[in-house]
């Protein structure tokens, strides 16, 4: 496969040299990660950076932690290690189905989480799980480390808070303190890899307080806060559900492109807010099942 | 039965290990040294317009590049069926995609950046993206010219208008059918284009070597159709077809995709004017999407008649095609299913009109089926709907008016044997249709479907199959043929017909990728004709190595030919038990008398094949007369859909398919062919959609937004079933199946959707979006 666009490719072995660089090359550079999203964008002259930073190597990312209390996740992270985290899985149900949903085995062997937030399209796939756990991107520049709330994170499609200047060094999650479950929920085309026509996370924790996430349903991935007030302190009941299926219409703003009419995506937002918080009550109270059957497959 | 030793078995692939270990050779695998060029293609970036200018100049500067051509170096036409396009765009495009100008350099890369720097102006014509609009009044034209191109004789294109070609197929008394009939329905159906989306993109390597020798490697399904279009369109270059060798090494993959010649012939033409290099060109996924062959769009307006035990009494079947450019290859899928658009029923009063439409969107052509899914998306849709209108069971329906031996087909010739309803009766047991089948789960309801198809092959009637079979000392044998073993099996199975008349085992027989240099003459490995047609050359050829073996030893043993057999690798004898003598002996060095002097020699068997009653020559206004399809090949089949009400989402819980192959010379193969076929065709109408915009401009050409199914989307069960009614003139009775297991996928999901949810979609894609969106709507009534 031939490239047209020539780009000047370092690959540093420090952050310390990562940031040098950007500093060196302000603006010009961009970081590479698994490549899957950047690669293809080169390619397809979508993207044009005259240089590339190779973070592949860079071996002194803080380390990654994983506990049922908190979580810490560096920027090599890639989707498998996700998926291969047993712990994880345990602890974080919403995050772990997100990972497993991204493309293929092939692709998440060299995917990254940092490279799925940082380009920031709308149907990407952690988002609600990330947006559900309110967590924190941690980034650095040459002078000095910055915390930002996910929640500031997403600023328009393929934009981050994140700048040119700056590199992400992962992101961290604190638990919810009582008992809590999640589940991600994600409308493909069919059973294989595909992307999101719409993809929904649902958070519940013992005492009834409900967090909702969607994306691939408007320009950025976003929390559906209005629904989630109506839902906090409530038993789920037929009634409850209705109610908050009624909100959809009103709360999700998605557009009609290749993988799905805008009206298909608004009904599915319905189906999903349904079933996702059935299900979610379900593995609250232990159930356990595949999610991946919730939407038919 | 006959008692076969190696016909019927399901022998290893004799391919498999060379494939699987990664030994096999790809045209992309072939190194071409340090003279390796490579080529880049300049497309069109409107869908129609006249060329203002192009200029070159930047592209010609940046360095390692080493020519850059346009239309004005290749002023030639080319063409299959009919010679209406160019290697180059000439004064106009007439599609997003179209190829304009060339660029040839050094590395991949230097190509490609020339390429960029290629600047084309374009002055934009009107596009026509719809066929309905192309036929409309006052429609922009895309062919003036369509008079002057020259064409098969069995096309009849309306110069003046955008109808490429028409085949009218008329019998019996089509307003007296109607007339008979109690109940008529009427209805429209549509089916979008689609990609083959094979795994191997096009790619082929030209040489012009200072001899004047033209050699071309491709991944092609029609070496030698290819080697004699590229000696017609270069002819004006001083090329004939015997200066012109085109090898075709393994091929990844073709489904109708590879048959003929689409991008093969910018290299081979780009190489004439670069002496000595070679010349490669290889699409990427997104040329591959563009610029080769799609399958044709179709809108169908099916009127049907039938009486009230069943009987159906009159069909006018209006087909419309969106062939796209250039039709030169596509106008003969419409040829074939304007022959054919009766389905596989006895109907005795018949109007068929195929219309072979030009669009500015890319050139139709083959595809897996040649137009017969798409026509029997329609019809079977609608025998279905038809049969619960009049109260009665879908499958009696089909049973009471299927096809059988000797009832006319509707150009008039009787048909072929078949066990078209023992696949009913079988397809039906398998999936054990009378069964309620009720989803446990409040989401989803279960829907059943059926379909009966057939297909013919559609080729020239003189479309010719030709093979050699040389022994080696150790009475192994080479079989040099020229089919291309496109994933089907073709190599395994012809090795054991050869194995069969020689008593030679399989594993002995290697069987080679073409060379048209030294295999022997294959129309083209398309049209499920290539186990007959090839079949019956191989067997011939083996039939005359066999004749010159038993001739010679007749002459030295003085035996009479008629108590000779092969068996084992050996001569033996019914009158005489202790006779044996090994093939190895002699088959090259000739067997020792008692002189010291040697009789015979090295045994090279040939043997061809051509199907001297076909003729195309019916007349133009009814189609009766000629005998344009060898045989039809038949089958039925059905399937068990479950599906989620609120998402649409739907999973084929079981399918059965039963295909009548004559003789299933090797089972396995035939069912690696059901459960492919069937898969490609599910994929067709659950989630593959080409989508345009309105600029013309393919939306997804990539993986990406063109779904084509992964391992988790194949049906839980498959049961495939092969029937087998001779074919009498087929090898042991064999004809072809590769096509037809995909085409009863899409009116299966069809009626099963209506079945469980009581909504008839009637276009292609059935996608989970437009059942969900389909069923909330009927809900909401
Ligand atoms: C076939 C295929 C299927 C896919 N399917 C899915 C899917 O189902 N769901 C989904 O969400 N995505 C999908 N993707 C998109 C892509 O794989 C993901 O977004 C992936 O997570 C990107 O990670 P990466 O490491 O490859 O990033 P890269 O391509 O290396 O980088 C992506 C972006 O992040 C920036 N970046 C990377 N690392 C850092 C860092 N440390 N700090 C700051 N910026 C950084 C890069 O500069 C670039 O802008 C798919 C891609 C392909 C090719």
């Amino acid at each position: 496969m031939a490239f047209s666009h020539s780009f000047e490719y370092f690959r540093p072995g420090t952050l310390a040299e990562a940031l040098s660089l950007l500093d060196q090359y302000k603006g010009d550079a961009r970081l590479l990660a698994g490549g899957t999203d950047l690669a293809v964008h080169i390619k397809e002259n979508m993207a044009t950076p005259p240089v590339v930073i190779d973070v592949k190597r860079v071996t002194d990312f803080p380390g990654s932690r994983v506990s049922p209390k908190a979580l810490y996740l560096n920027a090599s992270t890639t989707f498998s290690d996700i998926v291969n985290h047993a712990d994880l899985r345990k602890a974080y149900p919403m995050l772990w189905e997100a990972a497993r949903s991204v493309a293929s085995v092939g692709i998440r062997n060299r995917a990254t989480l940092a490279g799925n937030i940082c380009s920031a399209v709308p149907s990407l796939d952690v988002a609600p799980a990330l947006l559900c756990y309110d967590a924190i991107v941690h980034v650095a520049s040459s002078s000095g480390t910055r915390e930002i709330s996910i929640h500031d994170w997403f600023i328009s499609p393929r934009k981050t808070a994140c700048l040119g200047t700056e590199i992400m060094l992962g992101i961290s999650i604190t638990a919810p303190a009582v008992k809590h479950s999640g589940i991600y929920l994600k409308q493909g085309r069919y059973r294989g890899e595909d992307l999101a026509q719409a993809g929904l996370g649902v958070l519940i924790t013992s005492d009834l307080q409900y967090r909702l996430a969607y994306c691939a349903v408007g320009p950025i991935p976003f929390r559906a806060r209005a629904i989630e007030a109506v839902l906090n302190g409530k038993v789920l009941t037929a009634e409850l559900i209705s109610s908050a299926k009624a909100m959809v219409q009103d709360t999700v703003h998605p557009i009609t492109d290749i993988r799905s009419s805008k009206e298909y995506r608004l009904h599915i937002c319905e189906v999903m807010l349904e079933r996702g918080l059935k299900a979610v009550e379900q593995r609250l109270n232990g159930a356990e099942f595949d999610s991946a059957e919730i939407l038919g497959g | 039965m006959t008692d076969y030793r190696y016909i019927g078995k399901s022998i290893t692939r004799i391919d498999g290990r060379e494939k699987i270990s990664g030994a096999a050779v790809y045209t992309d695998d072939i190194d071409f040294g340090a003279n390796l060029l490579y080529a880049e293609i300049v497309s069109s970036t409107v869908a129609h317009a006249l060329i203002l200018n192009i200029d070159t100049s930047e592209a010609e500067k940046l360095e390692g590049v080493v020519k850059v051509f346009t239309g004005k170096d290749f002023p030639y036409k080319f063409g299959l069926y009919m010679k209406d396009r160019y290697i180059f765009a000439q004064d106009k495009v007439r599609f997003y995609g179209e190829q304009v100008a060339a660029v040839v350099a050094r590395t991949p890369q230097i190509a490609k950046m020339g390429a960029e720097l290629v600047k084309v102006e374009y002055q934009e014509l009107p596009a026509v993206l719809d066929q309905m609009e192309a036929l409309a009044e006052g429609a922009t034209i895309l062919h003036p010219d369509l008079g002057d191109y020259p064409h098969v004789p069995w096309f009849f294109p309306k110069p003046g208008t955008n109808v490429a070609h028409w085949r009218k197929t008329r019998r019996g008394d089509l307003e007296n059918g109607f007339a008979e009939a109690d109940h008529i329905y009427e209805e429209t159906y549509e089916v979008p284009r689609y990609a083959h989306c094979a795994i191997e993109t096009h790619v082929a390597i030209g040489k012009f070597d200072y001899s004047g020798r033209l050699t071309v490697w491709s991944s092609s399904q029609s070496p030698h159709t290819q080697r004699n279009l590229f000696a017609e369109a270069l002819a004006p270059m001083g090329l004939s077809q015997k200066d012109i060798r085109v090898i075709t090494p393994h091929v990844g993959g073709g489904f109708g995709g590879k048959a003929g010649v689409t991008m093969e012939i910018l290299p081979a033409a780009l190489a004439t004017k670069l002496r000595g290099y070679a010349v490669k060109l290889r699409w990427t996924r997104e040329q591959e999407f563009i610029n080769t062959y799609q399958r044709l769009g179709v809108v169908a307006k099916l009127k049907l008649g039938v009486k009230k035990d069943g009987t159906i009494t009159a069909l006018d079947h209006k087909i419309y095609w969106d062939a796209g450019a250039y039709v030169e290859y596509g106008a003969n899928v419409v040829n074939a299913v304007g022959l054919s658009a009766i389905g596989p029923y006895r109907i005795p009063n018949v109007s068929i009109d195929s219309v072979c439409i030009y669009t500015n969107l890319p050139p139709g052509g083959a595809y897996r089926g040649f137009g017969y899914s798409e026509m029997l998306f329609g019809l079977e849709s609608h025998i279905t709907t038809i049969a619960r209108q009049i109260g009665m069971d879908e499958i009696e329906f089909r049973r009471k008016n299927a096809i059988l031996e000797g009832d006319k087909t509707a150009y008039g010739a009787a048909m072929n044997p078949n066990g078209l309803l023992e696949a009913i009766d079988k397809v039906t047991k398998a999936i054990e249709w009378d069964k309620e089948y009720k989803s446990t789960d409040p989401n989803k309801v279960i829907g059943k479907g059926f379909s009966l198809f057939w297909k013919a092959p559609a080729m020239p009637p003189n479309a010719s199959s030709s093979a050699f079979l040389k022994f080696n000392e150790d009475a192994s044998i080479n079989l040099i043929i020229s089919g291309m073993d496109i994933g089907q099996g073709y190599q395994t199975v012809m090795a054991q017909i050869a194995a069969e008349v020689l008593g030679v085992d399989p594993s002995k027989i290697r069987v080679e990728t073409p060379d048209t240099d030294r295999n022997p003459y294959e129309w083209q490995t398309v049209a499920s004709h290539i186990t007959w047609s090839s079949g019956n050359a191989v067997k011939k050829a083996a039939i005359d190595a066999r004749d010159q073996i038993l001739a010679l030893v007749e002459r030295v043993y003085h035996m009479s030919q008629d108590s000779l057999y092969l068996e084992d690798e050996a001569v033996k004898c019914h009158n005489q038990a202790s006779f044996n003598l090994p093939l190895r002996s002699f088959v090259v060095e000739g067997i020792a008398t008692k002189d010291g002097s040697y009789r015979g020699g090295p045994i090279n068997g040939r043997g061809m094949f051509m199907p001297e009653f076909s003729s195309a020559s019916g007349d133009p206004d009814t189609s009766q007369g000629g005998h344009p399809n060898v045989h039809y090949t038949v089958g039925a089949g059905a399937l068990i859909l479950e599906i989620d009400k609120d998402t649409g989402k739907m999973k084929v819980l079981k399918a059965a398919e039963a295909i009548d192959a004559g003789k299933a010379l090797n089972p396995d193969l035939i069912k690696g062919q059901i459960t492919g076929g069937l898969l490609q065709g599910l994929a067709t109408v659950l989630y593959e959609d080409m989508r345009y915009d309105d600029k013309g401009r393919l939306l997804n050409p990539n993986f990406t937004d063109y779904k084509i199914p992964t391992a988790m989307d194949v049906p839980d069960e498959i049961i495939p079933i092969i029937i087998e009614v001779p074919q009498p003139d087929g090898p042991y009775g064999a004809r072809g199946v590769g096509e037809h297991t995909m085409l009863p996928a899409a009116p299966m999901i069809a009626n099963a959707v209506e079945n469980a949810l009581g909504i008839r979609i009637r276009s292609m894609p059935i996608t989970a979006e437009k059942v969900a969106m389909a069923y909330k709507k009927h809900r909401e009534q």
